[in-house]
């Protein structure tokens, strides 16, 4: 018994000790960001770094001045919002439909597409849009934006449709629905936390692509991510502008993700379960 | 309202057949209860009237219509769920008027058949309730009230008792046939308890691997038993079962005892019966405590099983393990040694090899 308790114990500060560690190991590189924009860029690679240093706005300050920072915002919350919207609208009948036929090889295709290398795609688009003269565009980038954010959106909603005893859609058919209705009003209202998961992750994964926009944008329609890549310069980087435009993308994501934690955790462990 | 006609019907789930072949006709207002073991086909058949599962071959017929290609959602059938399968971001009022909404339906009709159902199954309470927050009980009302304010041609009720604890579960069948008169609708209902059955039902309808073995009220399936199968499904505890051959006037058992059968069988055997391979069956209410009476069968009683008001005595016969009820004023011990007769008419014989009931 005692022996029991003992090893329990160890366990539980091994535990403890794996968690300080991970969580060290995820937030090191954004509070490096946050304080890196806060310094003088010569500050930022100074070696060994300065943990302590006096703070300045002048990298939020440059920011404002050389680049017009909240056009680019915008057109990142159209892309964002209306691929996020694009997915939802075609991921979630389609995660219905997989659920209901059980027949999940579609949604595999869709997987496979969203882990294979962007830069696969970005020729063939390239060529395509540039046909269609479509180039510079948002919808070159909602469109394919929407090839990252549907995806997430089936394979979250997956196992969320799979929870939904079968005899609810059943009693549903019974009761007159068609499919389209029992989607509508049963399956729908059932999976709503996982409708807020699966938008906010996509919504998050669309905000923080940046190889499409960099390539299929120009400077009317360029979003924050790819803008940010003007810092990168061929002889030096403005590390300090960098790291501010850089806490200024990431903080959209960060509040939304920190608002719907909780949501967040139970919808993806439903998943890591049921998937 | 409406009847039932199944016509050779056939379902297939790839080459397997759960249902090789079935002829059934349910006429209209009648409360006919499917019962088997799992795996029977009894669920399955429910599921293609109610157009959940699609017919491989044959007819279905509600009313006049053929319904084999007819959906679900156009079937106008209720049915109650094992689960229940309430709507559970539902309160119980959205539940029992979606069909309706589904419908068109009006809604101050809808308010008022939702009410009158609620008034009907006592639930009016927990209307704007929702599911979660309903025990078992209350929660089978629901779906039952989900169902009948539809007021459909037919009502299915997959196993519906079967999440509830025995006290509920009796009060609740008597609450369903106490509705079914009431109502007057055609009801089909599939249990594997065959107390429920025999407790509920018109008619009987007993199946073994998709075939029905035995169609009949309550009465003719218990006392007329038309094979072994439903001998030994119908009646609790099950039927005993003696293996026998006929000799001269009476049967003898493996243990080479002669049972004396005059008086026992409605008819006399016949000269067929002396070359078939035997099996004797007599429920364990059967058994009549004959003490004195030289064609009794003497028992040494190993297991007592006292139920208050009968007694089950366990005790081999034959070498078959078999149970009388007998009753608790004779307060039987192990190893006492009890003589009893089978009570006159009441025994079955059945055709060792094919099972079949030998009338």
């Amino acid at each position: 018994m005692t022996e029991v308790s003992e090893t329990d114990r160890w366990m539980g500060r091994l535990n403890t000790v794996l968690l300080i560690l991970a969580g060290v190991i995820v937030i090191t590189p954004t509070v490096w960001m946050i304080l890196s924009s806060f310094k003088f860029s010569h500050e930022v690679t100074a070696y060994p770094p300065k943990l302590f240093f006096t703070p300045t706005l002048a990298n939020y300050a440059t920011l404002s001045e050389t680049t017009p920072f909240l056009h680019y915002g915008f057109n990142s919350i159209v892309v964002t919002a209306s691929s996020t919207a694009l997915g939802m609208l075609l991921g979630a009948p389609a995660a219905f439909v997989a659920s209901w036929t059980r027949i999940t090889w579609p949604a595999i295709v869709t997987l496979v597409a969203r882990m294979a290398p962007g830069t696969l795609f970005l020729l063939p688009w390239y060529v395509m849009f540039r046909h269609a003269g479509m180039i510079g565009s948002y919808w070159s980038l909602i469109l394919t934006h929407a090839v990252i954010t549907m995806p997430i959106v089936i394979w979250v909603l997956l196992p969320f449709f799979d929870n939904i005893p079968r005899s609810v859609f059943e009693a549903a058919q019974v009761d007159g629905c068609s499919p389209f209705r029992i989607f509508r009003r049963i399956a729908l209202p059932l999976v709503s936390s996982g409708l807020a998961v699966s938008a906010i992750l996509a919504f998050v994964f669309s905000w923080n692509y940046f190889l499409f926009a960099l390539v299929l944008s120009n400077s009317d329609t360029k979003t924050l991510i790819a803008a940010s890549f003007n810092f990168i310069g061929e002889g030096s980087t403005n590390w300090g502008g960098l790291m501010a435009a850089a806490t200024l993308i990431a903080l959209p994501p960060l509040i939304l993700a920190t608002i719907v934690q909780r949501w967040l955790i139970s919808g993806l462990t439903l998943g890591a379960v049921k998937g | 309202m409406a009847s039932i006609s199944m016509r050779n019907l056939v379902k297939h789930y790839g080459d397997f057949a759960v249902i090789p072949g079935l002829n059934l006709e349910i006429p209209d207002h009648e409360f006919v209860v499917l019962v088997g073991p799992s795996g029977c086909g009894k669920s399955t058949l429910l599921r293609i009237l109610a157009g959940l599962e699609t017919v491989t071959e044959g007819d279905l017929f509600i009313g006049e219509d053929r319904v084999n290609g007819v959906p679900a959602s156009k079937r106008d059938i209720a049915m109650v769920f094992q689960d229940y399968a309430l709507y559970p971001h539902m309160t119980v009022r959205q539940n029992m008027a979606f069909a309706l909404e589904m419908r068109g339906m009006g809604k101050d009709e809808i308010e008022q058949r939702v009410n009158r159902a609620a008034e009907l199954l006592d639930i009016r309470q927990y209307l704007d309730r929702r599911p979660k927050a309903l025990s078992g009980g209350q929660r089978q009302r629901v779906a039952m009230g989900r169902a009948i304010v539809r007021d459909p041609k037919v009502f299915l009720f997959d196993e519906p008792l079967s999440n509830l604890d025995a006290k509920l579960r009796a009060q609740v069948r008597a609450e369903i046939k106490a509705l079914s008169q009431q109502l007057r609708t055609t009801m089909v209902f599939v249990t594997h308890d065959q107390i429920e059955a025999m407790t509920m039902a018109d008619r009987i309808v007993v199946m073994k691997s998709g075939v029905i073995q035995q169609v009949g009220t309550p009465e003719e399936v218990y006392e007329q038993p038309a094979n072994r199968f439903v001998a030994g499904f119908i009646g609790s505890p099950a039927m005993n079962f003696i293996p026998v051959t006929v000799d001269g006037a009476g049967l003898r058992m493996e243990d080479d005892r002669i049972l004396n059968t005059a008086g026992i069988f409605s008819r006399e055997l016949q000269d067929a019966d002396k070359t078939r391979k035997l099996e004797l069956g007599i429920r364990p209410e059967h058994f009549t405590v004959a003490a004195g009476d030289p064609d009794a069968i003497k028992v040494d009683i190993h297991l007592v099983e006292p139920l208050g008001s009968d007694t089950l005595v366990h005790f081999k016969l034959a070498g078959i393990e078999a149970i009388a009820r007998v009753s608790p004023d004779l307060r039987p011990k192990p190893g006492d040694r009890m003589a009893l007769k089978p009570a006159s008419g009441k025994a079955h014989l059945f055709d060792a090899e094919t099972g079949e009931a030998i009338h």
